[in-house]
């Protein structure tokens, strides 16, 4: 199985007023199939950039970014959104369901935008939703559910195309802790069952307890990486 | 993304903000409603302006010998055979007249005025205004009944009545001058008071015979619609050399440049009323898309294209449109159907009048090119009014517009 992600030397500048912002410097980075990553870090330190760029929704200064063996150098926009579409899965901090669409017709979505059929979209959806003990929630809208909810139908949103890569961008972050729990449980099921490659960005040490392995970032560079004992998972 | 896809999820963002799109809606509905009935009466009265000038003895086409407009008179007049009839197909041809049309004053025992004195045959005017007119005392009753028909407005004003004697001089064809007494069969009453106070009617044959001339001074033809008009035209062109042929808008030219006027006055209309939705469409769209940056954002990094973004933005807009253009167009055209019997002019008459209208009664008329024109740009219009704003918003970088 190819590497699920590999970045060399990857750096990502902002232009800024005063002086340039050195948001990731010199980065390598690896993320083998079925692994369950965070990257921690307090903010500024480069965690979400480093998930964006490898995302696709950003593009590094310096450095080379290849994603289940498709480099992202030099793809156009629309290429760019393709391989967002068919390889990555994304839960952002703010749950982004489309409100006024239901739980069910969220999970639907995506696959619409991949072209698959009606009756496929609907078992999958439902397939999606009811391992991840949704079901009761299909025809409630993002409005008529709790912030847990919606995360969890953000989740189930990103697993049902079966992606290479699921990135999760501070996904704890409007959430208690009990449903942060629940929330992590799940991630890690779905990890587990599903083989799903997992790369978090949070601040939060309860999402990190459940990562097995653990990248800390500080101004922009990796300082530390650790692996969680078998126990701790 | 199927066009289904984005139409339901365009549907459903629409009733997010359901005040503002339902006041959008409203305005919409009531421009394209204004904009339908004010073209639908603009049409009515230019309609009615035309068919004012060709009832009023003009024809569609009229045949007269050159410089007759000028100087009106049995000495420009030309020879017509007995038998003569227009070759124009059956079904175009309303009917023809052929007249005798000179300058005359007439005299009663009181008064004098100057007037147009008219042979005809009474069986060839169902084409102008002699058809609709009341008569009070008895109709001219063929082209060689040599009573005469006056206006009531001219009867008032040479303190006269039915029955009497009027004395008429005019020019006769050897230029000298010939004077005729006439008894007055009836008096005619039009809605052009104008025309009452300056027609005064005889048969033909009489007429020709006061001026010791068998010809005609002029030929008029009426069609069933206007299309045929050029055609006749070169046809009467053909048939008459070196006589001049004339279509209605050259000798009524100012019924003509009114009824140009009221067709650039109908575009006009509706491109400042449109215009000034579209600013507000655009207003509402522009708004709509800033409260959604972030959703934006989250489909486009989701791998939504941006042109599949762009057309859903489009396509909500122009859902909007659409049901304003419906609910407009059946608003628009239930009032001018409410108003088919006509809508009462009679406290504007004289101005109505001195624009050449026949009626006092406007009936709204809906030109189907006229709705399409509406219908189409008004869509056209609301598509290109929100493609910018919705260009702007796929432009955004999928991570920026979700950190809005």
């Amino acid at each position: 199985m190819n590497t699920v992600v590999k970045c060399h030397g990857v750096s990502r500048v902002y232009d800024d007023e005063v002086a340039p912002v050195h948001a990731l410097r010199n980065v390598d980075f690896h993320l083998e199939p079925g692994e369950f990553v965070s990257l921690a870090g307090p903010s500024g330190s480069g965690k979400s950039t480093l998930l964006h760029v490898i995302g696709a929704l950003d593009e590094p200064t310096e450095g080379s970014i290849e994603v289940d063996g498709v480099s992202l150098d030099g793809l156009k926009a629309r290429e760019l959104s393709d391989l967002r579409l068919e390889k990555i899965g994304f839960v952002f901090q703010a749950y982004n369901l489309i409100p006024v669409l239901t739980a069910r017709e969220n999970v639907e979505f995506i696959m619409q935008l991949q072209g698959i059929d009606s009756a496929a979209r609907r078992e999958r959806a439902e397939e999606a939703l009811s391992s991840l003990d949704l079901g009761e929630l299909a025809d409630r809208r993002p409005n008529e559910m709790s912030g847990g909810q919606q995360q969890r139908v953000a989740i189930a949103r990103a697993i049902v195309t079966n992606p290479v890569l699921l990135l999760a961008d501070e996904p704890s972050a409007n959430l208690d802790t009990n449903t942060t729990k629940e929330l992590c449980e799940l991630l890690t099921r779905v990890n587990r069952e599903r083989g799903v490659t997992i790369l978090t960005a949070t601040h939060d040490p309860l999402v990190m307890g459940y990562a097995a392995r653990q990248v800390t970032l500080r101004d922009g560079e990796i300082t530390d990486e650790q692996r969680a004992t078998p126990e701790a998972t | 993304m199927s066009l289904a896809k984005i139409g339901q999820l365009a549907w459903r963002n629409l009733w997010r903000q359901r005040r503002r799109n339902l006041t959008m809606l409203v305005a919409l509905s009531f421009a394209v409603m204004g904009v339908i009935f004010l073209n639908a009466f603009l049409r009515g009265l230019t309609a009615q302006m035309a068919d004012g000038a060709i009832n009023s003895m003009v024809g569609h086409v009229k045949v007269l010998q050159p410089g007759y407009r000028d100087d009106p008179g049995i000495a420009r007049s030309f020879v017509l055979e007995s038998e003569w009839s227009p070759e124009i197909p059956a079904g175009q041809l309303q009917g023809w007249a052929r007249r005798v049309r000179v300058p005359a004053v007439i005299m009663s025992e009181r008064e004098t005025r100057g007037i147009e004195f008219i042979g005809i045959d009474p069986a060839q005017e169902s084409i102008s205004f002699v058809a609709d007119w009341t008569v009070e005392g008895e109709q001219l009753e063929g082209p060689g009944d040599r009573r005469i028909l006056v206006g009531r407005s001219l009867a008032e004003q040479l303190e006269t009545e039915a029955g009497r004697r009027l004395v008429i001089v005019t020019q006769g064809a050897d230029g000298r001058s010939r004077e005729a007494g006439y008894r007055i069969a009836g008096l005619y009453q039009s809605e052009h008071s104008a025309l009452e106070k300056f027609h005064v009617f005889t048969g033909i044959e009489a007429a020709q015979a006061l001026l010791a001339s068998d010809t005609v001074t002029e030929v008029s033809v009426r069609l069933t619609d206007e299309k045929y008009q050029p055609t006749v035209l070169q046809s009467l062109i053909a048939t008459f050399v070196g006589l001049n042929v004339f279509d209605w808008q050259t000798l009524q030219p100012m019924a003509a440049t009114m009824m140009q006027l009221s067709d650039a006055m109908i575009y006009i209309l509706f491109i400042i009323v449109m215009s000034a939705l579209v600013f507000g469409l655009v207003n509402t769209v522009v708004t709509a898309v800033m409260e959604r940056y972030r959703e934006i954002g989250m489909l486009r990094a989701l791998g939504m294209r941006a042109g599949a973004v762009l057309l859903q933005i489009v396509t909500e807009s122009t859902l909007i449109m659409i049901m304003g253009v419906v609910i407009g167009t059946a608003a628009g055209g239930g009032l001018c159907l409410w108003l088919s019997d006509g809508v009462d002019l009679s406290a504007f008459s004289e101005g109505l009048e001195a624009f050449g209208f026949s009626s006092n009664t406007l009936v709204p008329t809906i030109m189907p090119a006229d709705l399409a024109f509406v219908v189409v740009a008004s869509l056209v219009m609301g598509v290109v009014a929100s493609f910018f704003p919705a260009l702007r918003a796929v432009r955004l970088n999928p991570l920026e517009a979700m950190r809005r």
